[in-house]
């Protein structure tokens, strides 16, 4: 085995890292990803983390809730580890979101002695963990997607819902108001999984009026955004606010929806967890079956790949909280059983670009 | 003028993707997350400065 996981419930951050590092303490660990509930000190987890580590890359980010193989946690630590069978290169970076993105990259360059820009999407994959609460996803996404072909998969920290201040982690230090970039050339095939559980409906919402950098929409289709909305769903205003996690709306390209979930209603327009711009038309989406369609999605990964040996999954809060009132936490994290996972509920998904209500996966073969 | 920007998009395409139905996919759907949606424009299109402007930052990158 080249990827092993580890995790702990234990409440001190110094007995959650020397469990963890008892469970793989025979592992040649030159690579570790860790998610932790804010219930513990940003601080001391990571510093413990790369005490505990000191051969390895550590990195890694507050939570809204964790995944491990075969369960949904909270209040845990946990990680994943690669050995030099499974990662031949990694390097680890932390982007500060008021500075210039090059650095980072440049960085990446000198390592592996490759423009960003000539690097092929098959051999390498970036990880990359954001402030939850930044609101600069989508700038970053964009601008990394403009410098090169290698994609970059992640969520955005969370700190259990308190909405007050998330943090990644780097090799041994905290930070808030930055992104971590991790650049990885496996050793092993991997793929992708982006999946959500939506179906989209034929009302179309076209953005006349929006301002992207704070995420609000006045206007769709030339008519208030809370009103046009209602209209879609055939509902009141009041009804409408207690359809978002039910009816987001998305982006959709060639049949596969980019979420954009609502966040509330301001006056009369509509405030989203992503940003949308003007002129974009987005559908009306419609919940469907979480289990149903991330389990089709599991199999067609696995029987592409021939196996699988590893999954990170970086899952939607919104879905975690879906998952939670319909009493299907335990079903979500059985779908994990048979293959080392790790993953936390995000406060946004990254993949290509930022989206909502979605789980990004990696998957090693 | 008209075109341009139907030409850009294919250029970028190309260049990036290099003929990689998968890479062209994805890059398709970063510019339509850029709000820039591919199948829109035609050789008739307007030359829209705004979508051009976007379009040039992402052509100095290659």
């Amino acid at each position: 085995m080249n990827i092993k996981t580890a995790f702990s419930v234990k409440p001190e951050p110094q007995e959650a890292v020397a469990d963890i590092q008892s469970q793989l303490k025979d592992f040649d660990t030159r690579l570790i990803i860790f998610f932790a509930s804010s219930s513990f000190s940003p601080d001391l987890i990571a510093l413990g983390m790369e005490e505990a580590f000191p051969c390895a890359e550590t990195f890694g980010c507050s939570t809204a809730g964790e995944i491990v193989t075969g369960k949904m946690l909270t209040k845990s630590v946990v990680a994943m580890a690669f050995n030099k069978k499974s990662i031949k290169k990694a390097k680890v970076e932390v982007m500060d979101l008021d500075k210039e993105s090059k650095r980072v990259f440049n960085s990446f360059q000198r390592h592996f002695n490759k423009p960003m820009a000539k690097m092929s999407p098959k051999k390498y994959l970036g990880i990359i963990l954001v402030d939850g609460l930044c609101c600069k996803e989508e700038l970053i996404m964009d601008k990394i997607g403009d410098l090169t072909n290698v994609t970059f998969i992640g969520g955005s920290a969370g700190d259990d819902l308190k909405f007050e201040k998330t943090h990644v982690y780097a090799n041994g230090k905290s930070y808030s108001n930055a992104a971590v970039l991790a650049l990885l050339e496996p050793a092993t095939e991997f793929s992708f999984i982006k999946t959500q559980s939506f179906c989209q409906l034929p009302k179309k919402l076209e953005v006349t009026k929006a301002n992207e950098f704070t995420r609000e929409v006045f206007e769709f289709n030339g008519k208030p955004a809370a009103v046009a909305y209602a209209e879609a769903l055939g509902v009141s205003i009041e009804e409408a606010k207690k359809r978002f996690m039910h009816n987001p709306i998305g982006l959709v390209f060639e049949d596969e929806p980019f979420v954009r979930s609502p966040q509330q209603v301001k006056g009369d327009g509509m405030v989203f967890y992503c940003s949308v711009k003007e002129g974009m038309e987005l559908s009306l989406l419609e919940s469907t079956d979480i289990i149903a369609s991330t389990k089709k999605s599991l199999d067609e990964a696995e029987a592409a790949l021939g196996g699988i040996s590893g999954i990170v999954n970086f899952n939607c809060i919104l879905r975690t909280l879906e998952l939670g009132q319909k009493g299907l936490s335990d079903s979500y994290g059985k779908l994990f059983d048979k293959t080392p996972t790790v993953g936390f509920s995000t406060y946004g998904e990254q993949y290509i670009g930022h989206i909502n209500q979605t789980a990004t996966m990696i998957v090693f073969k | 003028m008209a075109g341009k920007i139907k030409q850009m998009i294919d250029t970028i395409i190309s260049q990036r993707a290099k003929d990689n139905a998968m890479l062209a996919g994805v890059i398709k759907t970063k510019l339509m997350l850029k709000g820039i949606d591919p199948g829109k424009f035609t050789p008739q299109s307007p030359d829209d400065p705004a979508v051009i402007g976007k379009l040039e930052i992402l052509m100095k990158e290659l």
